[in-house]
C-alpha cells in the first residue's frame, strides 16, 4: 500500500459543500462525469428527434416540437419546426463535443486518474480546477438559453450548425441574441478548457513521483499531455474567432463582412485551425484509455510503448496542420489542396502505429474478455473504419463530392460517436470498480455493449450509402430515393436507446447490490498505480509518495 | 531530471505562467492573422492579389499579349449602376493601359462605396500591376450623379518566365462595390418585434 488512509490535519467537507467548492480532483473529476452524463442525455435525445424525422420522408415531428418547445404559433409552426431542425442540430454538435466527449474524458477521467497514475496527491491547482468546472456548467447553461431566445427574424434558437460559418451566424443570418448566448457559451467553455490544461500541464511536469520519468508515465498520462497541449494552442484561437464574430454582430467591425474589406473565408480557416486539433483533443484521451485497458485484459505491457507515446505527439502536431481539409470547397489553390490532402493522409501512419500497436499487445497475451476489453476491441474496430473512411475523405477530388453530405456524417460519427464514446465506456467500466468501489454486472455491462455496437452500427453503417448517394447533411427532408436507408438508420436507435438504459441500469444496479471491488478487481495486468489504492481511493491519496522504479505501466 | 527534490516552490507558478503567455500568445496570433495574411497577399500577389506600383511603368516590353476582361459588380445594398467600357481588351506585357469604368448613382440621395477587387486566376495576381485605380479610396455620387473613373495598369513581363502564367491565357479584372456602412451598427430591431408570438 503507497499511503496512509488517514487525513490528517486535511480539510475532509461533506455533503454540499463537498461539492460546490470542491478542490478534490476526485471530487471535480465526477463532478464533470456527472455534467457529461447531463450534456450526453440532453444531445442523444436531441439526435433522437433528428432520427425520429427523418424516419419518413416529409416533415412530422418537429413542427409540433417547435409548438411544444418553443411556444411557435401553429401557422408558423412548420418553418419553426425547420428552423428547430436546424437548432437540434446545431446544439446536438455543441453539446456533444464540449459538453460530453470533452468533460468526461478530460475532466472526468483526467482529473480522476492523472494525478493517482504519476503518484501525486492532487492537481497542481486545486481551486482552478474548481473555476474550470464551473465555467463549464455556467457555459452548458447559456448554450441551452441560446435555443429559447430570437435567432433568425422571427425563430428561435441558432440553427446553423455546430461550425458557425458567417454570413448565416452574423447579423445577416442570425440577427437575435441567440448567436451572442452561443458565443459567449464557447467562451465560457474555452477559458474553462484552457484553464484545465494550464492545470493538467503543471501537474505532469511538476507533480511525478521520485523516479516516474516522462518515459515512464503511463499512456492515459501521455494521452493527457498531448491534449492539454492542443488545448492551449488551439483554444485560444476559437476564442478570437468567436470573439471577432462577437464584435461583427455588436460593434460595427468587418471582420468577416466583405462589404468592409473583411473576408467569411478567415472565419473558416481560424474555425478549422482550432475544428481540426479539436477532434483529436476528444479522441488522443480515447487512445490512452485503451492502451491502458488492452494493456491490462492482454496482461502484457503495451507493445511499442515509445512508439505509442510520440505516435500521440506527431498526430497532435499533424492535426494542427490540416485544417483545410474542411474547406476543399472554397476554392484554394490546387497547390493547397495537394498539401493538405497529402497531409491529412500522414495522419493514417501514426494512427496506424496505435491500432497495430494495440493489436500486437492483444498478439499472444493472455487476453480476458471482461467488459471494459470487450468495449476496447469494439474501439478498435469501429475507430479503424471512421479512420479508413477518413482516408478516402482526405483526397480533395473525392472531398468535392461528399461535402456536406452523409458521408461525412457517417465518417466523423465513427470515429467520434463510436470511437470516442467506445473508449469513452471502456473506460467507465474499466475504472468504475475504482472510482465507486463497486463491481457492476458484467452481464449487464456486456448487455450495454452489445446493444450499442449493434445499435450505432445500424444507425450510421447506411449512412455511407445516402452520402455516396449524394443525400446532403443538415435538412429535415430528403427525396423518396432515400427513405429505405434512413429507414433503418432510424431503427438502429432503438438499440441505441436500449443501450443507454442499460448504462443507467448498471450504474443503479452496482450501488445497490454494492458488490465490493476490493484494490485491484482485474488482476496482474493492472499495473499503474491507482490499483494499489483502495477503492474507492481515499480523500487524500499518496500522503507517503510511491517511489516507481524499472516498468511501471 | 532525477533529482527533482525540493527544486523551487515557484516552479509550478513558472510553468503556469509560461503556459498563459503561450496561450495568449496564440489569441494575439488569431487577430494578427488579419493584417499578417493582407501583408502575405500584397507581398506575393497571393489567392489574385493584384499589385500597386503607383510610381511608374516598367522599363521594358514583353512579347506576351494577354486578354483582360473586366468584370463589374455591386452589392444589392448600394443603388449604384456600374460597367466597364469596353467588355475585355488585348494586352502586351508591359504596355501601360488605362480603362474607364461608368458608374451612375440611381437614388435622389448622395450614396458612398468602395470596391473590393481580385484578379483572376489567382496566380496572376502577383504579375497584374496597379497604377491607379478609383479603387485606392472611398468614392462619392451625388443624387443622379454620373462619373466615368479610371483605372490603370500593366502586366509585369516577369510573368513569361513563370511557369504558372504559361497556360494562362486570359486574365480577369473584378470590382464588386460595396456601401460604406455607418459608423454605428444598425442591429435589425424592427425584425424583432414582428415575430409571432405564440
Amino acid at each position: 500500500m503507497a499511503s496512509s488512509t488517514t487525513a490528517g490535519a486535511h480539510d475532509h467537507p461533506r455533503g454540499l459543500r463537498r461539492f460546490l467548492f470542491s478542490t478534490n480532483h476526485k471530487d471535480i473529476g465526477t463532478l464533470y462525469i456527472i455534467l457529461g452524463t447531463i450534456g450526453g442525455v440532453v444531445g442523444f435525445l436531441l439526435s433522437l428527434g433528428m432520427r425520429l424525422e427523418l424516419a419518413y420522408p416529409g416533415v412530422q415531428i418537429f413542427p409540433g416540437l417547435a409548438e411544444l418547445l418553443q411556444g411557435a404559433d401553429p401557422s408558423m409552426a412548420l418553418d419553426a419546426g425547420k428552423n428547430l431542425y436546424n437548432v437540434f442540430i446545431t446544439v446536438h454538435g455543441v453539446l456533444m463535443i464540449f459538453f460530453m466527449a470533452m468533460p468526461i474524458l478530460i475532466g472526468g477521467f483526467g482529473n480522476w486518474f492523472v494525478p493517482i497514475m504519476i503518484g501525486a496527491p492532487d492537481m497542481a491547482f486545486p481551486r482552478l480546477n474548481n473555476i474550470s468546472f464551473w465555467l463549464l456548467v455556467s457555459a452548458l447553461v447559456l448554450a441551452v438559453i441560446s435555443m429559447f431566445v430570437e435567432g433568425a427574424p422571427g425563430m428561435r434558437g441558432f440553427g446553423g450548425g455546430w461550425t458557425f460559418y458567417p454570413p448565416l451566424s452574423s447579423n445577416t443570418g442570425t440577427p437575435g441574441p441567440a448567436m451572442d448566448f452561443v458565443i459567449l457559451a464557447l467562451h465560457l467553455a474555452g477559458a474553462s478548457s484552457i484553464l484545465g490544461a494550464i492545470n493538467f500541464i503543471t501537474t505532469i511536469f511538476n507533480m511525478r513521483a521520485p523516479g516516474m520519468t516522462l518515459h515512464r508515465m503511463p499512456l492515459f498520462v501521455w494521452s493527457i499531455l498531448v491534449t492539454a497541449f492542443l488545448l492551449l494552442l488551439v483554444l485560444p484561437v476559437l476564442a478570437g474567432c468567436v470573439t471577432m464574430l462577437l464584435t461583427d454582430r455588436n460593434f460595427g467591425t468587418m471582420f468577416y463582412d466583405p462589404a468592409g474589406g473583411g473576408d467569411p473565408l478567415l472565419f473558416q480557416h481560424l474555425l478549422w485551425f482550432f475544428g481540426h486539433p479539436e477532434v483529436y483533443i476528444v479522441i488522443l484521451p480515447g487512445f490512452g484509455i485503451i492502451s491502458q485497458v488492452v494493456s491490462t485484459f492482454s496482461k502484457k505491457p503495451v507493445f511499442g510503448y515509445l512508439g505509442m507515446a510520440y505516435a500521440m505527439v506527431s498526430i497532435g502536431v499533424l492535426g494542427s496542420i490540416v485544417w483545410a481539409h474542411h474547406m476543399y470547397t472554397v476554392g484554394m489553390s490546387l497547390n493547397a489542396q495537394r498539401y493538405f490532402t497529402l497531409a491529412t493522409m500522414v495522419i493514417a501512419v501514426p494512427t496506424g502505429i496505435k491500432i497495430f500497436s494495440w493489436i500486437a499487445t492483444m498478439w499472444g497475451g493472455s487476453i480476458s474478455f471482461r467488459a471494459p476489453m470487450v468495449w476496447a476491441i469494439g474501439f478498435i474496430f469501429v475507430f479503424t473504419m471512421g479512420g479508413i473512411t477518413g482516408v478516402v475523405l482526405a483526397n480533395a477530388s473525392a472531398d468535392k463530392q461528399f461535402h456536406e453530405g452523409y458521408y461525412v456524417v457517417a465518417h466523423f460519427h465513427y470515429t467520434l460517436s463510436l470511437g470516442a464514446v467506445f473508449a469513452l465506456y471502456a473506460g467507465f467500466y474499466y475504472w468504475f470498480p475504482k472510482m465507486s468501489g463497486y463491481m457492476y454486472s458484467e452481464t449487464l455491462a456486456k448487455a450495454n455493449f452489445w446493444l450499442l455496437f449493434i445499435g450505432v452500427n445500424i444507425v450510421f453503417f447506411p449512412q455511407h450509402f445516402l452520402g455516396l448517394g449524394g443525400m446532403p447533411r443538415r435538412y429535415i427532408d430528403y427525396p423518396d430515393a432515400y427513405a429505405l436507408w434512413n429507414m433503418v438508420s432510424s431503427f438502429g436507435m432503438i438499440f441505441v436507446t436500449l443501450s443507454l438504459i442499460v448504462w443507467f441500469y448498471v450504474i443503479i444496479d452496482a450501488f445497490m447490490k454494492k458488490r465490493l471491488a476490493g484494490a485491484n478487481p482485474w488482476g496482474v495486468g493492472a499495473t499503474t498505480l491507482e490499483w494499489t489504492l483502495p477503492s474507492p481511493p481515499p480523500f487524500h491519496q499518496f500522503q507517503v509518495l510511491p517511489r516507481i522504479s524499472g516498468s511501471g505501466r | 531530471m532525477n533529482a527533482p527534490a525540493p527544486h523551487s516552490r515557484h516552479r509550478p507558478r513558472l510553468i503556469a505562467a509560461a503556459l498563459i503567455a503561450g496561450a495568449t500568445a496564440m489569441l494575439v496570433l488569431s487577430f494578427a492573422s488579419v493584417p499578417l495574411y493582407r501583408a502575405f497577399c500584397a507581398a506575393t500577389g497571393f489567392g489574385g492579389t493584384p499589385k500597386i506600383d503607383a510610381a511608374a511603368a516598367p522599363t521594358d516590353p514583353g512579347e506576351r499579349v494577354l486578354t483582360v476582361r473586366f468584370d463589374a459588380n455591386v452589392a444589392r445594398d448600394l443603388p449604384w449602376r456600374f460597367e466597364p467600357e469596353v467588355a475585355k481588351i488585348s494586352l502586351r506585357t508591359g504596355e501601360t493601359k488605362t480603362v474607364y469604368y461608368k458608374v451612375a448613382n440611381l437614388s435622389d440621395r448622395e450614396t458612398s462605396g468602395q470596391a473590393a477587387y481580385n484578379v483572376a486566376p489567382g496566380q496572376a495576381g502577383a504579375f497584374f500591376v496597379k497604377v491607379a485605380c478609383f479603387c485606392f479610396e472611398e468614392k462619392r455620387l451625388g443624387p443622379h450623379g454620373a462619373e466615368e473613373w479610371p483605372v490603370v495598369f500593366y502586366l509585369d513581363p516577369a510573368l513569361e518566365r513563370e511557369e504558372g502564367m504559361r497556360g494562362v491565357r486570359e486574365i480577369t479584372l473584378s470590382y464588386t462595390f460595396f456601401a460604406t456602412k455607418d459608423p454605428a451598427p444598425s442591429k435589425t430591431s424592427e425584425t424583432a418585434s414582428e415575430k409571432p408570438k405564440g
